[in-house]
């Protein structure tokens, strides 16, 4: 089997909601993203899912390095592609774009074997704890409740994150929301808060011991800038919850420091920060370190795949029970709380030509992508208030 | 697919040369083996090299599916957790046996299995040669050199003048193969951390080493940093280490320089562990020596694998596998799996007439290890 081409195919979708953090709190309600079809000369196609900005990379990267290649021998293949970009391109859309050919060559890699990806890696039980996460600062409080109730009810999921940061009292007023509308699944449901990089460790200690007053936490997620190792570690021995951090690094390498100085008590791991391939040597990297690993969210939930083979995989982030996207279905599914991949070969992943075809976009919508606004004003010194406009959802950022 | 039984067999092999280290100079001709097949339902089955006795595990994995092999893992490690590495034989034996098994059921070598590009990966030669002359270590590692292996490693630490020598003997041999040939010495943690740095440092006065293995205990992280940081030589350790949670302590304090990696650290599910956490310090790993080199199949697939030792001793005289060392780089083939063949006639004669000669077992530590040095008794080498 070799790699003969690329198609690339960018699409846009509607939000079920407007999602937002605190550094977007005005959300966006319009998605976008690329397709990806590997192709190969047997007619097997693997598939991966990105952000619209990866085409020009990707196409160089085929050319380069993947066209002709058996496309079976995935580790060795990200780490030509990876070797290749060594000098420069570790982070950014290089790597963006290799994250999402390492999925379309894992893709075609457990087809080709005809069976799931989670066997191929070796999985035995592909069913892993999962947590719902709203992406919720733009969401009233009674659709907060709705969210949260619904996939307690609904799918039988115990734990939830909050997104928090900007508005103190509001944020401890909504966790008891998210609480409140769990209860109705477990008397004892797991709460986690995520800061997104808003505060500096002194106001992540302030506001985290605050919350420590009348709520158990779970984790706090990025209370402070990715690289700040030493910030993180200041605030994980202060306060009782877990310091759950990584999310925006891109590299085995980057985590270096987190191991090193015990500045995270959860790793955050994700396929998207450089692929499949380095998701599962950071996880192994953790667990030398006795350190457990946080999944965040992926396209269709592949990262149930990943988890079945990870001994130190705690939870995996859903946002929806069904991917957004629209242009394609998955076979992982959520059932009572649990992830669960299924026996569909390769991702599980299946196009839906049709709403391909009416979704296709030349260009991706104005603030579709994940952060429309970029970091917001303030963060690390001092609260900006949610402003009306921001609160309307018309605005995508502030300059001030 | 379901994993239906196992079958055990245990033997000896005569080593085409006498092997042995400071603690045991004389060395040994024979060597007890033990293989151990994991059967399935499809009539195929997985080869480990283990006399591990599998029995009261294999209700785990019973009715299982050999593909499932980290998940089987998990459960294996899970089970009498509180037992820790005195499992790992039994865990190890079994991964290797199932990856074997997840090769051969997608009909492929292991090494595509673990992501290899190219089944090749780089060797260095290990005589592990205490008991050998001069001329038959020059022999030995000219052998090698002429096939391209340009890194050697000789065993040494209880005569630090012959050891020189010796060096200088392995440097010489290596010399068709690079003008800089790599080397290295393996003192098997007869040395305390003080006795390292002055012997390592006299030996630096001659010699520019890549690495002195095992200069200290084992666990001693702190007594391996300070080695480190007192010598040129990078260290290396961790061959008798059993886990990721017993290696850990060695790679956050910095007291590894090279990391040895072995299956018998839990597996390849548990060897690949360790070398992502190394990768992570930036820190090499060198696969151990392995019946018919059989691990070369996971170190083709790390990310920072510096180069496998090589002993050509002999131990493989039941095994049919075919396999070259070219221009210093093993050469795996592309046959299913591990490539690897019990010949069981030849099995079924060593039985039979089982080869005599010193054996092994326990291996024993030299007396004075990390206090002082005994020096060689009259005979005791036996170099001709």
């Amino acid at each position: 089997m070799k790699i003969t081409d690329v198609a690339t195919t960018l699409f846009s979708y509607d939000l079920p909601r407007y999602l937002g953090d605190a550094n977007s709190p005005g959300g966006r309600k319009t998605g976008s993203g690329c397709l990806l079809e590997l192709q190969t000369d047997s007619g097997m196609t693997g598939l991966g899912i990105a952000g619209t900005g990866v085409v020009p990379q990707v196409r160089a990267l085929v050319e380069e390095t993947l066209e002709g290649e058996d496309p079976r021998p995935v580790r060795g293949l990200w780490q030509r592609m990876a070797s290749r970009h060594f000098k420069g391109g570790h982070d950014g859309l290089v790597n963006d774009a290799i994250a999402v050919l390492d999925m379309a060559l894992w893709d075609l890699r457990a087809k080709s074997n005809d069976e799931p990806l989670w066997k191929t890696l070796g999985g035995a039980r592909p069913r892993v704890p999962c947590y719902a996460s709203g992406l919720d600062m733009p969401l009233t409080d009674a659709a907060l409740h709705d969210y949260y109730h619904t996939m307690a009810v609904d799918h039988g999921i115990r734990a939830g994150k909050l997104k928090v940061g900007i508005d103190q009292d509001a944020d401890l007023r909504r966790l008891g929301i998210v609480r409140d509308a769990l209860a109705t699944r477990t008397p004892n449901p797991q709460l986690m808060i995520d800061a997104n990089e808003y505060w500096s460790p002194k106001q992540a200690i302030r506001k985290v011991l605050e919350f420590e007053q009348e709520f158990d936490l779970t984790w706090v997620e990025e209370p402070a800038r990715r690289w700040d190792f030493l910030g993180l570690r200041r605030i994980k021995d202060a306060v009782k919850a877990a310091v759950c951090a990584g999310e925006n690094l891109d590299t085995l390498g980057d985590f270096l420091p987190y191991f090193h100085h015990q500045s995270a008590d959860i790793i955050q791991v994700s396929s998207g920060m450089g692929g499949i391939t380095p998701a599962l040597q950071i996880a192994d990297a953790a667990f030398g370190f006795e350190l457990p690993v946080a999944l965040g969210a992926a396209p269709g939930m592949l990262h149930a795949h990943l988890a079945a083979v990870m001994p130190n995989a705690m939870t995996v982030e859903v946002f929806d029970p069904a991917p957004a996207e629209g242009v394609f279905s998955t076979d992982v599914r959520i059932d009572d709380g649990w992830l669960v991949a299924g026996d569909a070969p390769g991702l599980g992943l299946t196009i839906d030509r049709e709403a391909l075809t009416r979704q296709t976009v030349a260009a991706p919508p104005a603030r579709s992508g994940p952060s429309p606004a970029g970091r917001r004003p303030g963060a690390g010194l001092y609260e900006v208030a949610i402003t009306p406009a921001e609160a309307s959802h018309d605005v995508g950022g502030l300059s001030v | 697919m379901k994993i239906t039984g196992y079958r055990c067999e245990q033997y000896q092999v005569r080593f085409n040369r006498p092997i042995g280290d400071v603690n045991r100079p004389t060395g040994i001709e024979v060597m007890q083996m033990g293989l151990l097949w994991i059967d399935t339902d499809e009539g195929v089955s997985g080869l480990a090299f283990s006399a591990a006795d599998i029995a009261d595990a294999f209700p785990l994995i019973e009715g299982r599916d050999p593909r499932e092999v980290v998940g089987l893992w998990r459960a294996l490690t899970a089970d009498r957790f509180a037992a820790g590495s005195h499992r790992a034989g039994l865990v190890a034996a079994i991964d290797v046996a199932l990856w074997d098994l997840k090769a051969k059921l997608a009909a492929e070598p292991l090494w595509r299995t673990f992501g290899a590009t190219a089944g090749r990966v780089k060797a260095y030669a290990s005589g592990i040669e205490y008991p050998l002359s001069d001329d038959e270590v020059f022999a030995f590692y000219r052998g090698m050199a002429e096939r391209g292996v340009d890194g050697g490693k000789l065993k040494m630490g209880m005569d630090l003048t012959a050891d020189i020598r010796r060096i200088g003997v392995m440097r010489d041999a290596l010399s068709v193969a690079s003008p800089r040939p790599r080397l290295m010495v393996d003192v098997n943690e007869y040395w305390s951390p003080k006795q390292t740095v002055r012997f390592v440092g006299e030996i630096e006065k001659h010699f520019d080493l890549t690495y002195i293995e095992e200069p200290a205990r084992r666990w001693d992280y702190r007594g391996l940093a300070s080695a480190s940081r007192q010598i040129r030589a990078g260290v290396a350790t961790g061959e008798n280490l059993h886990s990721i949670g017993e290696v850990q302590p060695l790679i956050q304090e910095q007291a590894v320089d090279f990391l040895n990696v072995t299956p018998a650290q839990g597996g390849f599910t548990g060897c690949r562990q360790i070398a992502h956490l190394a990768h992570a310090y930036e820190l090499p790993v060198t696969m151990m020596n392995a019946f018919a080199n059989y691990s070369a199949h996971l170190a083709a697939a790390l990310p920072n694998h510096f180069a496998m030792e090589v002993l050509e001793a002999g131990f493989e005289q039941c095994l049919q596998f075919e396999q070259t060392i070219e221009d210093g780089f093993i050469v795996l083939s592309e046959r299913p799996g591990l490539g690897i063949e019990v010949d069981t006639a030849e099995l079924r004669r060593l039985q039979a007439d089982p080869p005599t000669g010193s054996s092994g077992h326990p291996f024993t530590r030299r007396p004075g290890a990390g206090l002082w040095v005994q020096g060689p008794e009259a005979g005791e080498l036996g170099r001709s």
